[in-house]
């Protein structure tokens, strides 16, 4: 083993101690105890649904669905090897990552389930709320610890709202699920605008920092970009403004209608300043001591991270220029797959999940055990879920990317796309999940064979392609560059394209609707004549995005919908 | 339940569907009262006749443990009966995805449970 | 009906206002609607008000200090607001006296209504008390602070649950 964490800790998630643990065992022992109540019939199943979902369960089209947490996107080798053996004992052998840096599984069986959260605790996990009307895993900045523009590590923070927000007792029935993002930087990689709140940190005057607080963005059925209620949020503040804006939504969201119950409906309804001055009032009125977060507190939380233990850079820089030489295929990977890390010598490598003609964010459990030893052997022990449905390994040495990639290729997982038109964004759809419309795999498929070329890939450069098999757009098709939306005509598949939708760094906007729905053939053909478009008419290093914004939509729609 | 499943026509012919609470599987309802995985084995209703077992079988949806109990329309063909929307299309074979995971797909290595 | 309390079943003493019928003597609970009728009462009993999940309880701000008891009512057991009500009542208005909760309440929300400041539970007709006594004693760990006293546990924001 190359690197070997100073402590016992480990690095990049929070070590758990026995209060958790004993926390874990009580919930495990408390879903045993619904399951039984619910094979009984003192539950009925419109009873026992909210609980099961409270617990990461949906019951989908052929089987239960279970997801798993895996807080603010990490993990660690030996919970990558618990998640491939739950694959491998209680599944059909693969699992699917989500656009919420968590997990599922698609073929789990009602009577199982609470061996395998007991099989989930042993190594510090759960599912707990990843379903459900509730406070949802906090997802965060897949670089974060590592980024060379960080702040700060978000994951301490995302760690103390995932605390905080665990069976809350006011806030574990609210109208409609509620979802957190932080990014630790200025730099906005969590699209904390299209999240019902999204933290955005930066440091402030004594050093502690403040945040920016977004509030009321988020996709689904209504697209809304979140407001920004404030700017300049101290650290210690934190928890009880949280506090006062859920307890607005609490106690004034809608519950009549499931499709009008987010936050963001709520804020719309109310105007932003109308709901700003009931969260003040709220804030003003609360107990802020019981609220309050002490530094020390957060510098509590903190020690339990372990910090990776860098080697000096030596010749690493040097060593990888000559590998990026002499081999083509590896410096295209080098070039779209790594991120630049803060310390010399090393850097975040990004592992596509998203083969050429593959199912996008899929693994086998055989994959995620190759996953854990990379980690093992190459980034002290660390993984990362992002929410674009990647793998992250976040401290890599420059010197061993070359053995890592060679790992990589051999295992499926080597495919040089991050940040290109296959990088495709997909929800499971109708081959799994009992809400969708129309099929989102299929269509991804032959979207990603279609644009398989790498030399095309790289000509078309930065896309972002996300695919939402209905209007719950849990594949984020109003955010891709491209969006596709799968609809239901008269019980057949069909599919509307949607485009111009960004979801970052400051320019997020939601994607326009093209046109009529179409079928899976005719819109992956409708998607390569808007490839071609943009191709003939962009100006010389301007990117997918920027001409759509320059050219509107109108060049596109005669694009997609010419038959000649 | 989910307006989509309910899209019967007045006239047709459907079968009975459901999940099994234990372990989430589609079954359908046979011609001899029990519930197989096989859409083949299902018993045809007239759509008139549809709501009636419906009623009853809902009634004993504890008792057989079965959830979201509920009618599909078909068409009958050679090889059985066909669903008329993809969604019941794909509740019937499995995931287009996966052809291998028919509906009577067993585990290579049995799980610890069998 | 039973009710609930430290999970043990105990007595209830309190009636329950009758639509269209004068209020009784003795320890009473009124809704919202009949409020000003209690308070005017010529009945040493003690008065208590039953609130809807969509009462704002600040408009109990200036009857409280005569209020004994406030009934909180879950319409269904995925309606939250009640959590929300008792807490403000208890952090808001430093509501010292009982409040109950009835309607749909599953005993899986006994914890999260007790850390909200529920002291009493109107138990559901079907309720088997064991579960609920088991529901009580289940968990000795929280993740937040609550308007109970709880002692902190280790670091952070965990509580220790008596």
């Amino acid at each position: 083993m190359s690197h070997s964490p100073s402590a016992a800790l480990p690095v990049g998630h929070y070590a758990y101690d026995d209060v958790d643990r004993t926390f874990l065992k009580q919930r495990v022992a408390q879903f045993k105890d619904q399951v039984e109540r619910r094979l009984s019939g003192a539950l009925t199943e419109e009873e026992f649904k909210p609980l099961r979902l409270m617990n990461g369960l949906y019951l989908q089209l052929h089987a239960y669905m279970l997801r798993v947490a895996i807080p603010y996107g990490v993990l660690d080798a030996k919970q990558m090897r618990t998640l491939a053996h739950i694959a491998r004992t209680y599944d059909r052998d693969y699992g699917h990552f989500t656009t919420r840096q968590n997990i599922q599984f698609n073929w789990i069986r009602l009577e199982d389930t609470p061996e395998i959260l007991n099989v989930l605790a042993d190594t510090d996990m759960h599912a707990i709320q990843t379903s459900g009307n509730c406070i949802r895993n906090v997802t965060a900045d897949q670089f974060a610890g590592a980024a060379a523009d960080e702040v700060l590590d978000p994951r301490v923070y995302a760690e103390i709202l995932r605390q905080w927000s665990t069976l809350h007792p006011e806030f574990t029935f609210l109208p409609r699920k509620f979802k957190i993002a932080i990014s630790g930087s200025q730099q906005d990689r969590v699209a904390a605008r299209f999240h019902d709140i999204g933290l955005i940190s930066r440091e402030g005057e004594n050093g502690r920092p403040v945040f920016e607080v977004f509030v009321g963005g988020g996709l689904g059925r209504t697209p809304i970009i979140g407001v920004r209620l404030r700017d300049d949020l101290p650290e210690e503040d934190l928890i009880a403004y949280l506090e006062a804006v859920l307890r607005v939504y609490n106690a004034h969201g809608r519950r009549d209608n499931i499709y009008k119950a987010r936050i963001k409906i709520l804020v719309q309804a109310l105007g932003t300043e109308e709901f700003l001055n009931q969260v003040n009032a709220e804030f003003a009125a609360m107990d802020r001591a019981r609220y309050r977060l002490p530094e020390s507190t957060v510098e509590a939380i903190r020690a339990r991270f372990g910090a990776p233990d860098f080697a000096p850079a030596g010749n690493a820089a040097e060593k990888l220029a000559a590998q990026r030489k002499a081999d083509r295929a590896f410096d295209a990977w080098v070039h779209t797959n790594t991120h630049p890390h803060k310390q010399s010598g090393y850097c975040s490598i990004t592992i596509s999940c998203k083969p050429a003609g593959g199912i996008p964010g899929d693994v086998t459990s055989a994959q995620m055990d190759l996953l854990a030893d990379l980690a093992e052997r190459y980034s002290f022990g660390e993984l990362r879920i992002t929410h674009l449905q990647n793998v992250v390994l976040g401290h890599v040495r420059q010197d061993a990317l070359y053995d890592v990639w060679q790992a990589l290729e051999k295992n499926g997982l080597g495919e040089a796309n991050i940040g290109f038109i296959t990088d495709i964004v997909a929800c499971p759809g109708l081959d799994y999940c009992a809400l969708a419309n129309a099929r989102s795999i299929p269509i991804a498929q032959k979207l990603s064979s279609r644009f398989a070329n790498a030399d095309l890939q790289r000509e078309i450069g930065p896309l972002r392609l996300n695919i939402s098999g209905c209007i719950n757009a849990c594949g984020h098709h109003h955010a891709g560059h491209i969006g596709i939306l799968g609809v239901d005509k008269r019980g057949e598949e069909a599919f509307q394209i949607t485009l111009g939708g960004s979801a970052g760094d400051g320019d997020a906007s939601i994607g326009q609707i093209l046109g009529s729905a179409m079928s899976e053939d005719e819109t992956v053909d409708a998607i390569a004549r808007i490839i071609d478009t943009y191709l003939s008419r962009r100006t010389a290093g301007e990117r997918f995005i920027e001409t759509c914004r320059r050219l509107g939509t109108a060049p596109f729609k005669d694009a997609a919908y010419a038959t000649a | 339940m989910d307006r989509r499943n309910s899209r019967r026509d007045a006239e047709g012919t459907s079968v009975i569907t459901a999940n099994r609470l234990l372990d989430g599987r589609i079954v359908w309802l046979a011609a001899d009262g029990q519930w197989t995985t096989l859409i083949q084995d299902a018993k045809l209703y007239p759509n008139s006749a549809v709501e009636e077992a419906l009623k009853a079988r809902n009634a004993r949806a504890q008792e057989e443990a079965l959830v979201g109990i509920y009618g599909v329309q078909v068409t009958e063909t050679a090889s059985g009966p066909l669903p008329v929307t993809s969604r019941e299309r794909i509740r019937a074979a499995g995931p287009s995805v996966h052809p291998d995971f028919t509906p009577d797909w067993h585990a290579p290595h049995p799980a610890p449970y069998a | 009906m039973p009710l609930l309390e430290n999970g043990q079943i105990i007595q209830d003493t309190w009636q329950i206002a009758v639509e269209g019928v004068s209020l009784p003597a003795g320890d009473v609970l009124v809704p919202l609607a009949r409020l000003s009728e209690g308070l005017g009462r010529n009945s040493d009993g003690r008065l208590g008000v039953v609130l809807s999940s969509a009462d704002e309880v600040e408009t109990l701000r200036d009857a409280l200090p005569r209020l004994d008891v406030v009934a909180l009512t879950f319409p269904v057991f995925r309606d939250g607001r009640p959590f929300t009500q008792a807490r403000a009542l208890r952090e808001h208005l430093h509501f010292k006296g009982e409040i109950r909760a009835g309607g749909h309440v599953l005993p899986d929300q006994y914890e999260f209504l007790l850390r909200c400041g529920v002291t009493a539970i109107d138990l559901p007709g079907s309720s088997d008390p064991a579960v609920w006594q088991r529901a009580h004693e289940a968990f000795t760990v929280a993740y937040q602070p609550s308007i109970l006293k709880e002692q902190a546990e280790g670091f952070a924001f965990r509580r220790r649950l008596a």
